[in-house]
């Protein structure tokens, strides 16, 4: 209690004194025009929720303070939760007309959420509260949902390989050079075996295949999207089994950690608990880890993933969030400017650094004095770019119970309570099921 | 969602048999009997002073009125929070409903896709099952071994009794759920002290082998509330009987079987069936200590916390709702047979059988 206090203040304090300096070299952002719109003297309450964990929330306190600076008539209250529970409690308040009036959103729930009518189109604010100029027209139009506008992007990312340099000096093996993925398995067994000589509790990653990304990476890598335009399924049950069949190797032999030490320090992963040395995920996740990880850990290798096919375009730049308002807020434009604080302003960009991902937002990016994690990102971003090709289509309605299912198979897998066979089984009854509802 | 709550269901019930049971716990059969003599006595002299029919019936409505004004507040409860939700649940069990749009008629598929095409659901049955029917019966003795020894001894037994009710007051708290977890956690306090024994098993909570029994022994350790029901009963029994028991000769098992037993009968059935329900409804403990998952490997997604994830999770508010029909039923057999099979076992005082 004590400790997030005192980071409260800290956190406050750094606020304050980040944007009297911005104030001073004359540098206030797009919101200054959106004051004049605005009727300074209305007090006004907006709720705003976001997933992730108290490293970002500290985040949202620091840009909320600056956002209160400049708006001291619109309170702002806060609340977050982890990703799973975020969706839950949103699924219950959409169904009871009870959405926060700003949340911060994730692209694969965006389609399910316009398309019922539940967002608010922000198309009248656009280049007005919102000022659209610092943001590119690509950016844009992943927010995009039929003709409205329903979410505006934060930031991008893209699937990258982290990895702990400090383990891997402890244990005297080598960053990860590159190469297939039976070379990062090789390399993952390496570590592995080097912690057990040492008689240390260290593996070298955890299972991959229990990640939906990984098999869509290696999906694109053929050239096929895991969903079509039209939202059909561009997978077959072979394509499924031969991906889960992949990951017995490192399974069986215990090259990745097991599921039920996972199990045991969850919310965690384990590569926040330094009990893993790699982990694929999204390149946005670094600040966190590093929190995570506490003070022994100062710096993160950042590598591209395992390459499936040489020379395919198989990752791509996604929107690692955005923001959006409810349909029925009371305080439309209120939310839109702070919608507009957070995704434009260079006060947000000094708060949240790259812990949403490299700002979209050009003005956003010029206040982030992106840390060496966040170079490092940034630079990372740049190193992969031939490997970058176009974003897969809006995500299908449901897309996030596959995602999530797809991580709980990847356990059963993990444990052997499940073949890949009745895996394979289970995930395409769950998609039978989601296509039709 | 549309289970009723344990008392909800027993109301529907053949109550008599259960309320006098309860009343003749806390109140000697005899004594309620003068009671209700009184009563009765106080009832005919009040009428006696109302001389006319006509007064008599307008004082009948009066009462009446007044009774269900009382009840009022209870009805409009009963009506709005448990009666309509529950009709529009059963409505819903046969829809396809999202939470976005609006329910859509599918006539059975609900029910068909639960019983023939959701491996999840039959695990989540299994398990379920495992953990009402190894759970409760070893809750259940638990509670009467400890109730019997609070009933031997006078001396301090105000704050046993206390000590042993209190994980039942804290049980379903999140706090506990969290230390449940952390205490079965590897190289946790249970692993620790195992591993003195040279009983090496590691953690308990992301095994797959061990989570239900975990699941089971927190439920155990919250057998407060049958306890002190059992205590209650316990001290019913005439002292007279064990007299005249142990002046035939009879020692503790034989005392314990022949007495103890069919004279707190009709307790151990109350216990049972409250017990039965109970545990059929797990999920705060579940959900907290799995995170929500269910998981390891879906061990700990009882029936309730499947339903939930399904509902809330997925939003197939539709099928949630068959399966919260398909347990009310379910729950609603079991107690009905051990409603039947009741009159074979249980023994009320009082009764000439």
């Amino acid at each position: 209690m004590f400790n997030i206090r005192k980071r409260r203040v800290v956190a406050a304090a750094a606020a304050l004194t980040a944007s009297a300096a911005l104030v001073l070299t004359g540098c206030s952002g797009g919101g200054s025009e959106a004051a004049a719109e605005y009727d300074p003297d209305e007090k006004v309450t907006l709720n705003l929720a976001f997933w992730g964990n108290d490293v970002r929330a500290a985040m949202y306190e620091e840009a909320i303070a600056a956002f209160n600076e400049e708006y001291p008539n619109i309170t702002v209250n806060s609340s977050f939760l982890n990703f799973p529970e975020f969706w839950e409690k949103r699924q219950t308040e959409a169904a009871g007309g009870g959405l926060p009036d700003v949340m911060q959103f994730d692209y694969s729930y965006l389609r399910q959420y316009s398309e019922n009518g539940l967002l608010l189109d922000l198309s009248p604010y656009l280049g007005d509260i919102i000022d659209t100029e610092p943001l590119s027209e690509n950016i844009l139009d992943i927010g995009v949902v039929g003709d409205e506008t329903t979410g505006i992007p934060t930031s991008t990312n893209a699937w990258g390989l982290y990895t702990n340099p400090k383990l891997l000096d402890q244990l005297g093996v080598e960053e990860f050079e590159g190469g297939d993925w039976a070379d990062y398995d090789a390399w993952m067994k390496e570590i592995t075996d080097a912690a057990a000589a040492q008689g240390v509790t260290i593996w070298g990653g955890t299972d991959y295949t229990g990640r939906i990304q990984n098999f869509e990476l290696q999906q694109r890598a053929k050239g096929e999207d895991l969903f079509t335009e039209d939202g059909e399924p561009n997978f077959t049950e072979e394509d499924l089994a031969e991906f889960w069949e992949s990951g017995s190797g490192i399974r069986e032999e215990g090259t990745v950690i097991d599921q039920q030490r996972l199990e045991e320090i969850y919310p965690l992963s384990a590569f926040d608990s330094a009990l893993t040395a790699s982990e694929l995920t999204w390149d946005n996740f670094g600040a966190g880890y590093l929190g995570n990880l506490g003070e022994g850990y100062t710096e993160l290798g950042l590598v591209a993933p395992p390459v499936t096919e040489e020379g395919a375009k198989d990752l791509y730049l996604k929107p690692s969030m955005l923001h959006s308002i409810s349909a029925k807020t009371d305080h439309p434009e209120a939310a839109a400017t702070l919608v507009n604080f957070l995704v434009n302003s260079p006060e947000a960009g000094a708060a949240f650094g790259t812990n949403r991902g490299i700002p979209a937002s050009e003005t956003m990016l010029e206040g982030a004095e992106l840390d060496p994690l966040g170079e490092q990102i940034r630079e990372y971003e740049e190193s992969i770019s031939d490997r970058l090709g176009d974003a897969p289509p809006v995500p299908i309605v449901g897309y996030g119970s596959l995602e999530e299912k797809f991580r709980l198979i990847g356990q059963e897998l993990a444990y052997g309570t499940l073949t890949v066979d009745e895996a394979v089984d289970q995930f395409f009854g769950e998609l039978d099921v989601v296509l039709n509802e | 969602m549309g289970c009723p709550g344990p008392g909800a269901l027993f109301s529907q019930g053949p109550e008599n048999h259960v309320s006098t049971e309860t009343q003749s716990i806390v109140t000697a059969e005899a004594e309620s009997k003068s009671v209700r003599q009184a009563m009765r006595q106080l009832r005919r002299s009040e009428y006696g002073k109302v001389p006319t029919t006509e007064g008599k019936r307008s004082q009948n409505r009066r009462e009446t009125v007044a009774g269900y004004g009382f009840l009022l507040p209870w009805m409009l409860g009963f009506l709005g929070l448990t009666v309509g939700p529950m009709i529009f649940s059963l409505y819903l069990a046969f829809t396809k409903y999202n939470l976005f749009t609006a329910p859509e008629w599918i006539g059975l598929d609900n029910f068909v896709r639960m019983f023939t095409e959701d491996p999840q659901f039959m695990q989540s049955v299994q398990i379920t099952l495992v953990y009402v029917l190894v759970g409760t019966p070893i809750k259940l003795a638990a509670a009467l071994a400890v109730a019997m020894l609070l009933n031997y001894r006078n001396k301090g037994s105000g704050f046993f009794r206390s000590s042993f009710y209190a994980p039942s007051l804290i049980g379903a708290s999140v706090s506990v759920a969290i230390v449940w977890r952390a205490m079965f956690s590897t190289d946790g306090p249970v692993d620790s002290s195992l591993s003195l024994f040279g009983i090496e098993l590691g953690g308990w909570v992301g095994n797959v082998d061990l989570v239900i029994p975990m699941m089971i022994l927190l439920a155990v350790w919250q057998f407060g509330a049958p306890m002190v029901i059992f205590l209650a009963g316990l001290k019913q029994i005439p002292q007279e009987l064990y007299e005249a028991a142990e002046v035939d000769g009879a020692g503790p098992v034989r005392k314990f079987r022949s007495v103890t037993i069919p004279m707190l009968s009709s307790v151990i059935f109350f216990n049972l069936l409250l017990e039965t329900i109970n545990a059929f409804q797990v999920f705060a403990s579940a959900f907290i200590i799995s995170n929500g998952s269910g998981g390891p490997a879906g061990m700990t997604n009882f029936y309730t916390v499947y339903l939930y994830k399904r509902g809330f999770a997925d939003g197939q508010m539709g099928y949630a709702a068959a399966m919260a029909w398909v347990l009310v039923i379910v729950v609603a057999i079991i107690a009905f047979i051990l409603f039947k099979t009741q009159k074979s076992w249980v023994h009320y005082a009082g009764e000439n059988r």
